[in-house]
């Protein structure tokens, strides 16, 4: 378990400006987040999580302030860097799971690692490797309207996770799951942070979820309010099914 | 490699198939409307297209075949010295007025004068050698049934042409002309007719040993230089000639032009939308996609691909919709025509459709940003 610093965030501030009236979303967030480790977001809604997640993974632009992700500074990359950066390091879960409905479970995951030039045997391999890990293979061959919503998000993480990428986010991923499903769900992101040294980092305001974090970011209006470490989360015993 | 495009577009067929029917509808409209002036201006070719032989030779530079002018004479000595030559015949060309019956007013007519031999090339898919003998006898003319009430008359009686009595002695089929009534006639009646014209023929015919040597024949008898008193085509040659200065000079050419536009246009629209509404329908799929590191290009590329499909669907589906279509309208007379270069046109504006079509579906990838997946 690595607890080198992957992010180091530093006086991040944003503001939204819809027609005439201005909102701050951030306002000097600093933040460090380490490999190996499962963060938890939490906070209200509307609190800014979301959008301090699209600025730590170079999607959104901060107004100030800089985000340095696995020593290299993420916003001085010109957009091409920044995609290869993406590519080469970065994975994301969203709360909709945007799988392509023509697809089944393997070629979801297949598809961005085709992206990465590995070969079509690594990439089967991987993609494999990612729908086992989080207890799919026996559903490999079946499309999205053909699976639940929580194997279906259980797709997603796979497509993230066979990249093998040292950071990822996930946004609110279990918002749309049963609490079972949920589960599951935030399981597989802390075995991927444990076993890969993944920096994970969640925005979820599901209360049940935060007994299994490492770390718990709370915020609120823009800022982090709070910052505590769980030595002992609660893990899952049974592998998942 | 997962061939997304093509995996989305079996899956989801429905959502695909308006914007191959558009371009298979397009691509019908435009040859069938090609097919169909086609078919109209080849009227203004039928003097070559009912005769048998392979080449004509006429006045140098004739653009067109009802404009022919009188040539010498010995042009006829010259083409029967090639020995591929193996006959060789007149072709009188004589503009008149009709006056049949008095309330029918005048009727502008083209007169051709031709051999009456039973081997005879003019007009020899049309007239048959009983019905061409008819015209030995002086004064008698023969007509398209068609135009029998254009010139009110019927076959036995007569009419007054350039001034001289002549009589319908029988009719046939396949002789209409484009702006005109054509007459055929003896070279005999038609000199008798071509009151202060050109004494001499217009064109001279000539049948070859060999059919297959038309085009190099018809390049070697051709005479070269400023000085040259006639010129020499493949029938082929001529007609297409005359097809081509009839579409320009009547603006039928610019019409096609304008119609195959307006087609183009109403393609494109149909089928960019439909593909827009697919990319639109995926777009957080594609903003997962970039966010995970694939690039811009990589979703246009794919994008493309799926408009390239719908192509060729709407490219096989137009091929079937347009033979469809021309073998009805042969089976019902309409005249229709086509020609390969045609084709091949409609063929390349219905790939101009789906190019332009999918590069606008590309801009719609635009509207792909990964951060609007956080939200
Ligand atoms: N593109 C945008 N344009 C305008 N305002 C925006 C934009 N994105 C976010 N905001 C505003 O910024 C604030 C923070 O949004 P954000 O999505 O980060 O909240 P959140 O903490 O993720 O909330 P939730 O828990 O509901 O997902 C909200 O008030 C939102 O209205
Ligand atoms: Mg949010």
């Amino acid at each position: 378990m690595s607890t080198a610093t992957a992010i180091r965030a530093r006086d991040l501030a944003k503001s939204f400006t819809v027609g005439k009236v201005s909102t701050r979303v951030l306002e000097g967030l600093s933040v460090d987040l380490a490999g190996g480790e499962l963060t938890m977001l939490s906070g209200p809604s509307g609190c800014g999580k979301s959008t301090l997640l699209a600025i730590l993974s170079g999607l959104e632009r901060p107004d100030a302030g800089s985000v340095e992700a696995l020593g290299e500074p993420v916003w001085y990359l010109n957009r091409k860097a920044l995609q290869r950066f993406r590519l080469h390091h970065i994975g994301f879960v969203f709360q909709g799971f945007n799988l392509f409905p023509a697809l089944n479970a393997v070629e979801q995951v297949e598809l961005p690692l085709s992206y990465l030039d590995l070969g079509a045997a690594e990439t089967r391999r991987r993609a494999e490797a990612a729908l086992e890990e989080v207890g799919l293979s026996h559903r490999r061959k079946l499309r999205p309207a053909e699976l639940s919503g929580g194997e279906k998000q259980r797709v997603a993480i796979a497509r993230a996770l066979a990249k093998q990428p040292q950071l990822l986010f996930a946004d609110e991923p279990t918002s749309a799951l049963d609490s079972v499903s949920g589960q599951t769900v935030i399981d597989i992101l802390h075995r991927a942070a444990r076993q890969h040294g993944t920096m994970v980092l969640c925005a979820s305001h599901d209360p049940r979820l935060i007994a299994h974090a490492d770390r718990v970011l709370r915020m609120e209006d823009g800022r982090v309010l709070a910052d505590e470490y769980h030595p002992h989360p609660a893990v899952a015993e049974e592998p998942v099914a | 490699m997962v061939a997304l495009a093509r995996k989305t577009l079996i899956y989801e067929w429905r959502r695909y198939l308006p914007a191959s029917l558009a371009v298979a509808f397009s691509g019908m409209l435009l040859l069938v409307q090609l097919a169909l002036v086609f078919g109209i201006f080849n009227g203004a070719a039928v003097y070559i297209n009912a005769s048998r032989g392979q080449i004509w030779a006429g006045y140098p530079g004739t653009q067109s075949i009802d404009l022919g002018r009188g040539i010498p004479r010995d042009t006829e000595m010259h083409l029967l010295a090639d020995p591929q030559v193996a006959q060789v015949e007149p072709f009188q060309w004589v503009n008149g007025d009709w006056r049949g019956r008095r309330a029918l007013g005048s009727v502008s007519v083209f007169v051709s004068g031709v051999d009456t031999a039973p081997d005879a090339l003019a007009f020899a898919r049309v007239i048959p050698p009983t019905l061409r003998a008819l015209l030995n006898e002086p004064g008698a003319i023969i007509v398209d049934r068609a135009d029998l009430p254009k010139l009110g008359i019927s076959v036995g009686e007569s009419g007054i042409l350039n001034g001289y009595r002549v009589h319908l002695v029988g009719t046939t089929n396949g002789l209409r002309a484009l702006g005109g009534v054509n007459i055929v006639a003896s070279l005999a009646t038609a000199r008798r007719l071509n009151v202060g014209g050109d004494p001499r023929p217009a064109y001279y015919l000539v049948r070859l040993r060999d059919p297959g040597q038309a085009a190099a024949v018809a390049a070697r008898l051709d005479p070269h230089g400023s000085e040259r008193r006639y010129s020499v085509w493949t029938a082929s040659t001529l007609a297409a000639r005359t097809v081509h200065y009839w579409l320009f000079e009547t603006g039928a050419g610019l019409g096609v032009v304008f119609m195959s536009l307006v087609v183009f246009l109403v393609g494109t629209v149909i089928t960019s939308q439909t593909l827009m509404g697919a990319v639109a329908g995926s777009i957080s799929e594609y903003a997962t996609l970039n966010a995970l590191g694939a690039s811009r290009r990589a979703l246009s590329r794919v994008v493309m691909e799926q408009a390239g499909w719908v192509g060729v669907a709407g490219l096989v589906g137009g091929g079937a919709l347009s033979a469809l279509a021309l073998v009805v309208a042969h089976s019902q007379d309409v005249p229709v025509a086509i020609t390969p270069l045609g084709t091949l046109a409609c063929a390349l504006l219905v790939m101009g459709i789906t190019l332009l079509s999918g590069l606008l579906a590309v801009r719609t990838l635009r509207n792909a940003d990964p951060a609007k997946l956080l939200r």
